[in-house]
């Protein structure tokens, strides 16, 4: 949702504005600064007025830039606290919290005081000492907050409550062994009923314990139903927290029955990307069997998809993708698509979510598409990231969404902007790879297209992306590289020409006799002295590969010849050629027999023209090539070099490098590294391993909050106590502490186990992942690694 | 925020001038809560302050703006969001907000307990139950009362001596146009802005009418919800009210709010991708449309742009159609009574306003000569590269505008360096640059002089390279005020006499409506 003040300067014109900027700036106007005497004189004033003016002075000071020492005021400040007036109050307590550090004796001394306001008979007061108390950065005084904590968190205020759960995290800073009491007023505050001190003290709960789950299991249904009502800052907490939970304490059950037929497609696609299945099975669908008390969190939390903030869909989106994918996770992706609305800043964090929820399940994006269209007033990160959405969505969608998909990438292929050409034309790689073959050749053509295009940057992009697909199943495009070689006439594009040209060679092994590649090495050698040095390399390369395929089926067939006829002047001609050949390889190359066959001729012909060439890398290459190939019959080496199969590209979606961060996390946001502490989900906990269920009912009835005051009314303590001893006895019939205890530990010691299982094999993953990236690399090198 | 310990990573949001930044303790922390806090902070500060936001101002109110951090983060953990219902706890001291609230007493810290009675609980309790989650919290009532607000968006004790509500619809358009002048996407972003200036607790009833789109599809609320996609609201509309009738119950912060967000498909949310391009356009009832023409000229250097107002769409034609409808639909003239403001604005009828059109050019393009316009000013501006054409409303009718420029490229073109050269040897290295263009006249002229096939493949690869100077885009930005891209309209306000509380009986509360459609560059064509 945009921001009240975006849309109220869009109704009001500009005009307006300026004249209120001047209204408003009319009664304060940036006071003139007085001498430090002057302030204190005010400070000590007996009026109202007065003492605000001067307080106001010594906030502004101490905020301002550079920080102007204000230390010195503190004694007066503090004084003020006793005058009557409370509209002071906040602003002695905002100095009090900013300088209780540099002079920890004088800020002792408006302990007492704040003390007395902790019973203060207004609630808001209470709240405001409470607050400010927990906020004195003084650990000496931990006792005291963590008492008045205490207090806070049997009032009878919401409000004042509310203060006691945020108390409690400062609390924790101030002094760590404070920890068990204030793990137990929390407990207290979980179960309080109004939500707003519930949201706050999950907050609370996050930022002090966050593992101390078994505090959860009384108030989880409770806070379940609660979170409607909660401010967004609860339900984002209660939402992290409740994920973590269920993690920990739903088993994945899961159960086996006949697949329903009508759901089967949709379903498949999403067990083949989670769970990979036996063959055996496909007959049967694993159920997933949700917990009913996981059901309840996953529908209560289902209308905070409706939420203005940003955040809590990302976060509701979060718990559905990790914790049901299957049935609730559609309902999030419109919200999603929501949040494009949103201004820019947002709508980029949004659009890297939705990257994430698409690379588990494109399909479900596919009737979003039109908002995935790019404008051209968008910044180059968002363009980056629908184009993505875009490719992703490719093969999942109908033919019509593909033509719409393609004309879009390539009206954009036909940009100003570099960058956005290079995008586009990859993205249309993209969409070649993943989808079928027809689409696939679509593709192609619509890239080939481009190869005429006057802008050179456009050509070697697109050359670049056709020789990936074409090596990805060399087969089927042999005409198209043909296609290709026959541009090479009118292409100017230099980097486009050696692409074409290191195609053509990679096809003389392939294709024998019928090869067009020495008629194109003849055409190309002609214009040799008028190419680009790329281009020169290309060609002595290829012509090392005309020259090659044409020794190996000339030893093929001499072979043959002898193992047919077995003559002997066959062998004696062999061995005089390999005498020659050692010649060859002393002295000059043409030296020796002179070669009367037209490809020799021509190989001949190039590696002299490398010779003269003026770069001394190309010399080299054309001697190495002259070396390796200097004895006719003994292609082996040359072969398994020059041939050596090349391993198919793939041009992977950019998103899927930041797969294993979590939805909505800033991991996800930044990319890896440079990122202290990630933010990970446990895995499920395994069946049988989870807490007993009755851990939720029993506290629901047994543990109900009652506010001090009011329990004397409602029952005697004494029966209250009775009441507790009794619910542990009928706990203590279902199952032994000791036997809850055990398992909780053996739970949590297999589950750190798996943890670590799991940072293993993580590791290994990313291990692997640079692997990959490396070949990769070395693929993308190794056209010009194997030349040199 | 002093309480936070390390700073890993930034959090931006910009903001007019301003640049807020928030630390963020690690990588632990989710982005959007963060930016969300931010827009929350600037909403804040807009509301003490007043909008806009200058950094003088924020300066000269440090002791406002450090209780206002420190209330809604309290310890690094972010705790109260609600703009209006800081004003309960921020001491802001005489001669800030005076005039803002209307010279009404601000509660401020006289918070005598008990003056709430009656008054507080009631809003969040019956939202409480509306969503069907609250059970048994009536014994709650009490406790409550005495601790200021209830209601946790609301500041408590709002008094004002003009009750009065307003609601503003705006719609942001988002469209996309392919080069043959089919939409390929379009949409209607909308906001409802709220002004509430009523004392006590109100309890309002909005409800919209979707002006004859989305008919035929059950009741009012299904049009509704139809017309109106992907619904975001302000926390204090009633789901449930939304879901089972379609309209918006609430109780609302006092002062300007957002009360809901959403979306409107122009297109039809089931048009095909290929439909046929006239139908399609008119549908849209864009007030003015554009389309480029590139490559026009002697040596194709030239494009033009013509804006034009489609004629089935023209803003009268459009209104007196809603009026009608409208009218026939209630059957009686109730809507004009109830909304005075709204019905004067209407009886001006929808205008144009700010009409700009934008068209980015390639960096390459060095210069935009032989600007046009027939209508307007246009004006090239080199350091962005792109042409801005600004049309008054009263010049723009349905005949439309058009504008014709032609751009001239950059100087490293073979031919030209060799003229340049041959120049140069003559010329002083001063006017070098300024010789150049006509120095590629001349070695043009010569060529064209001497060799005829040359100079047709020159004037070919001119086509070729001016092609690329060609901008591929235009933009149009507008506004109409008195209309909405989607058709919706406010069909009632009404005020809940039972439920509200602190309000007398017999006031009427004063209610405007506002429509507002705009393009910020909205309208896209692609050429």
């Amino acid at each position: 949702m945009e921001s009240i003040s975006r849309i109220s300067s869009l109704l009001e014109t500009a005009r307006d504005l300026t004249l209120e900027a001047a209204r408003d700036a009319g009664p304060r106007k940036p006071s003139r600064p007085l001498p430090v005497p002057q302030i204190k004189k005010l400070l000590d004033s007996r009026t109202e007025r007065d003492v605000l003016d001067g307080l106001r002075r010594v906030i502004s000071m101490q905020y301002a830039n550079p920080p102007q020492p204000t230390l010195t005021f503190f004694p007066a400040v503090l004084k003020t606290l006793s005058t009557p007036y409370p509209s002071t109050r906040p602003l002695v307590y905002n100095y009090l919290i900013h300088h209780a550090e540099q002079d920890p004796d004088t800020a002792l001394l408006s302990i007492n005081t704040i003390q007395k306001s902790l019973s203060d008979s207004n609630p808001r007061v209470r709240a405001m000492a409470l607050k400010t108390m927990s906020g004195i950065r003084i650990p000496m005084i931990s006792q005291i907050v963590s008492l008045a904590v205490k207090k806070g968190v049997s009032d009878l205020s919401p409000l004042v409550r509310k203060a006691a759960a945020l108390a409690c995290v400062k609390c924790i800073r101030l002094d760590d062994t404070t920890r068990p009491q204030v793990e137990e007023y929390l407990a207290t505050l979980l179960l309080d009923k109004q939500y707003y001190v519930a949201g706050a003290a999950v907050q609370a709960f996050i930022e002090v314990c966050p593992e101390r789950l078994d505090l959860i299991h009384p108030a989880y249904r409770r806070l379940c139903k609660m979170v409607v009502d909660m401010d967004e800052w609860g339900q984002l907490a209660l939402i992290r927290l409740m994920t973590v939970y269920a993690r920990k304490c739903f088993p994945r059950r899961t159960k086996r029955a006949r697949r329903a037929q009508t759901r089967e497609e949709k379903e498949k696609g999403f067990y083949e990307d989670l769970e990979p299945k036996d063959e055996e099975e496909a007959g049967y669908d694993d159920v997933e069997v949700t917990d009913p008390d996981l059901v309840l969190f996953l529908t209560s939390i289902q209308p905070l998809l409706q939420s203005r903030n940003s955040a809590v869909i990302v976060a509701v989106t979060r718990a559905y993708l990790y914790l049901s994918p299957t049935t609730h996770l559609l309902h999030a992706t419109g919200p999603l698509i929501a949040l494009l609305r949103s201004p820019q800043d947002i709508q980029q964090v949004a659009l890297h979510n939705i990257l994430q929820v698409c690379l588990n399940d494109p399909s479900q994006f596919v009737p979003y598409l039109l908002h995935f269209l790019i404008r051209s007033t968008e910044p180059p990160q968002i363009r980056g990231l629908k184009f993505e959405l875009l490719t992703l969505i490719f093969p999942h969608s109908g033919k019509e969404c593909q033509d719409l998909i393609l004309a879009e990438l390539e009206h954009f292929s036909h940009s100003h902007d570099a960058d956005l050409v290079g995008e586009s034309v990859r993205a249309i790689g993209r969409c070649a790879q993943a989808s079928l073959a027809r689409t696939s050749r679509r593709c192609l053509s619509l890239l080939l297209k481009q190869i005429h295009s006057a802008d050179s940057n456009l050509v070697g992009e697109a050359i670049e992306v056709i020789r990936h697909l074409i090596q990805r199943s060399p087969n089927e495009h042999r005409k198209t590289v043909i296609r290709l070689a026959k541009n090479l006439d009118t292409l100017t594009s230099s980097s486009a020409r050696a692409s074409i040209i290191w195609l053509v060679g990679e096809f003389v092994g392939t294709e024998g006799e019928d090869s067009i590649a020495a008629d194109v090495l003849r055409i190309l050698v002609k214009g040799y002295a008028a190419e680009a040095d790329e281009v020169r390399a290309q060609i002595i390369l290829l012509a090392a590969k005309v020259y090659l395929g044409f020794c190996n089926t000339r030893n093929a067939a001499s072979k043959k010849s002898a193992t047919d006829s077995r003559s002997v002047e066959e062998e004696s001609y062999e061995q005089m050629d390999d005498a020659n050949n050692n010649g060859d390889f002393n002295g000059d190359a043409l030296a020796g027999d002179e070669p009367t066959h037209p490809i020799e001729l021509l190989y001949n012909y190039t590696m002299l023209l490398a010779r003269y060439t003026p770069s001394y890398d190309l010399r080299d290459r054309a001697r190495l090539y002259r070396a390796l190939l200097a004895v006719p019959t003994s292609t082996e080496l040359a072969s398994l070099i020059l041939w050596a199969p090349k391993p198919v590209p793939v041009a992977q979606s950019p998103g899927e490098a930041r797969r294993k961060f979590l939805l909505g996390s800033a991991g996800l946001i930044v990319g890896a590294g440079g990122l202290q502490g990630t933010y990970t989900l446990p895995e499920w906990v395994g069946e049988g391993e989870e807490p007993d269920s009755k851990l939720r009912d029993e506290g629901e009835e047994a543990r109900e909050y009652v506010p001090v005051a009011g329990r004397d009314k409602v029952v005697s303590a004494g029966s209250r106590l009775d009441e507790a001893l009794g619910a542990d006895a009928v706990r203590a019939k279902n199952k032994s502490l000791d036997d809850w205890l055990d398992e909780e530990s053996e739970g949590e010691s297999e589950e750190t186990e798996e943890e670590e299982e799991e940072e293993s094999s993580g590791e290994e993953e990313s291990g692997s992942e640079e692997e990959s990236e490396e070949e990769s690399e070395e693929e993308g090198d190794e056209r010009s690694g194997l030349v040199r | 925020m002093s309480a936070i310990d390390a700073v890993y990573i930034y959090d931006e949001h910009k903001y007019d001038n301003l640049l807020f930044l928030s630390p963020s303790t690690s990588g632990t922390s989710e982005p959007l809560l963060v930016l969300e806090f931010l827009h929350r902070v600037a909403d804040a500060l807009e509301e003490f302050l007043g909008s806009p936001l200058l950094a003088s101002k924020i300066s000269a109110n440090y002791d406002v703006v450090a209780q206002i951090l420190a209330e809604i983060a309290d310890g690094g953990v972010v705790c109260q969001g609600e703009a209006n219902a800081l004003r309960d706890v921020v001491e802001t001291g005489p001669g800030v907000l005076n005039h803002i609230l209307g010279k009404v007493g601000i509660p401020g810290n006289n918070l005598a307990p008990g003056t709430q009675t009656g008054i507080g609980p009631t809003g969040a309790l019956q939202r409480l139950q509306a969503t069907g989650s609250g059970s048994g919290l009536g014994s709650q009532t009490a406790t409550l009362s005495s601790a200021g607000s209830a209601i946790p968006w609301r500041r408590s004790n709002v008094r004002h001596t003009s009750n009065e509500l307003y609601v503003d619809i705006v719609e942001t358009l988002s469209v996309t146009l392919a080069p043959s002048g089919r939409p390929l996407a379009a949409f209607a972003y909308g906001s409802i802005a709220f002004t509430s200036k009523v004392s006590g607790v109100p309890d309002l009833l909005l409800s919209l009418s979707t002006g004859g789109m989305g008919s035929g599809m059950g009741n009012r609320g299904d049009q509704l919800r139809s017309v109106m996609e992907r619904v975001v609201f302000h926390p204090c509309v009633r789901l449930n009210k939304w879901k089972s009738e379609g309209v918006m119950s609430f109780v609302p912060p006092d002062g300007k709010f957002v009360l809901c967000g959403y979306e409107v498909d122009l297109l039809g949310a089931d048009a095909p991708f290929t439909a046929g391009s006239n139908n399609a356009l008119n549908s849209l009832n864009l007030p003015a449309t554009v389309r480029v023409t590139t490559g026009l000229g002697t040596s194709g250097n030239e494009f033009e742009v013509r804006i034009s107002q489609p004629v089935s769409s023209s803003l009268s034609n459009a209104r007196s159609a809603a009026t009608t409808s409208l009218q026939s639909n209630l059957g009686s003239n109730s809507r004009n009574s109830a909304f005075k403001a709204g019905s004067a604005g209407d009886s001006k009828g929808p205008t144009i306003e700010n009409l700009v059109v934008n068209i980015p050019l390639p960096t390459t393009v060095r210069n935009v000569t032989d600007l046009h316009p027939s209508k307007g000013e246009a004006a090239w501006n080199p350091v962005d590269g792109v042409v801005e054409w600004r049309v008054p409303a009263k010049d723009f009718g349905p005949l439309g505008a058009v504008l014709r420029c032609a751009v001239q490229g950059p100087h490293n073109d073979g031919g030209d360096e060799i003229g340049g050269v041959l120049n140069g040897l003559t010329a002083t290295t001063y006017d070098y640059n300024d010789d150049e263009p006509s120095s590629a006249y001349q070695s043009q002229k010569e060529k064209q002089s001497t060799n005829g096939s040359a100079m047709r493949t020159s004037k070919m690869a001119s086509g070729e390279k001016n092609r690329e100077l060609m901008p591929t885009s235009a933009t149009v930005s507008f506004g109409v005020k008195g209309w909405l891209a989607s058709g919706l309209k406010v069909e009632s306000l009404l005020l809940d006499v039972k439920k509200s509380r602190g309000l007398g009986a017999e006031v009427k509360p004063y209610k405007g409506v506002k429509y507002l459609s705009v393009s910020r560059r909205g309208v896209e064509v692609r050429c």
